[in-house]
């Protein structure tokens, strides 16, 4: 008898709590909305939007001349930046769009035009 | 040997590039005064040494490579709040001019 009462009640047990997440819609459905935020790639930066904000970025260096800015140039032959100058700005970048960019690919990026087909193609910039 | 001249990184450059890249990542880590502070030493120094190190002058190179990466060890401590103890400006200007 109290083997069996003690059985049924555990048995109870998993099939209530079943039945409580099932009955709740809302915890899934935040879920799911969630999870759809992170693969973002229907609302995914604009090209337009990508090069406006790569042109500030560049621009905002303090070594670069502004009005010599544009998507085609290249950091160190059409700037006057050095490798290390190369570096600070892909740096400035990966902040400006919340990525992290390993050296490989970071020594790779050594113009406006890179650095933006690079960030447009990147799922995660934001 | 003369690479350093084209586009292509060598092998150096690369490693100096890295390390140059762990300080800045470190940095951001540290409050934003600290970090500030932190990253125009750090860009100082590497700039200083751009301009002062022969590119051929290899050991000693590598002996900066060394030492900073034992310095960006000490960074990325999350006790270490800036680089002011390190007096690197001092040491290395006797070791530039030798």
């Amino acid at each position: 008898m109290a083997l069996r009462a003690a059985v049924l009640r555990h048995i109870q047990v998993p099939v209530q709590t079943l039945t409580a997440t099932g009955s709740k819609p809302l915890p899934r459905w935040s879920l799911g909305a969630s999870l759809r935020l992170f693969s973002s790639h229907d609302d995914h930066l604009t090209k337009e939007e990508v090069i406006d904000r790569v042109l500030d970025v560049v621009k905002s260096f303090p070594k670069v001349d502004p009005s010599k800015v544009t998507p085609d140039v290249h950091f160190q032959k059409d700037l006057g930046l050095d490798s290390l100058d190369n570096v600070e700005i892909v740096m400035a970048l990966e902040e400006e769009f919340k990525l992290e960019i390993p050296d490989k690919e970071a020594d790779n990026i050594d113009s406006c035009n890179l650095a933006i087909e690079y960030i447009y193609n990147h799922p995660m910039a934001g | 040997m003369s690479t350093s001249k084209g586009k292509k990184l060598s092998g150096m450059q690369k490693q100096v590039l890295s390390l140059y890249r762990g300080f800045l990542r470190a940095a951001r880590s540290k409050p934003t005064e600290d970090r500030r502070q932190i990253e125009s030493i750090v860009s100082a120094e590497f700039q200083r040494n751009s301009k002062q190190v022969d590119r051929k002058n290899f050991l000693y190179i590598e002996y900066l490579l060394r030492r900073g990466k034992k310095q960006l060890d000490q960074l990325k401590s999350p006790d270490t709040m800036g680089l002011s103890a390190f007096n690197v400006s001092s040491s290395k200007k006797q070791n530039a001019k030798t």
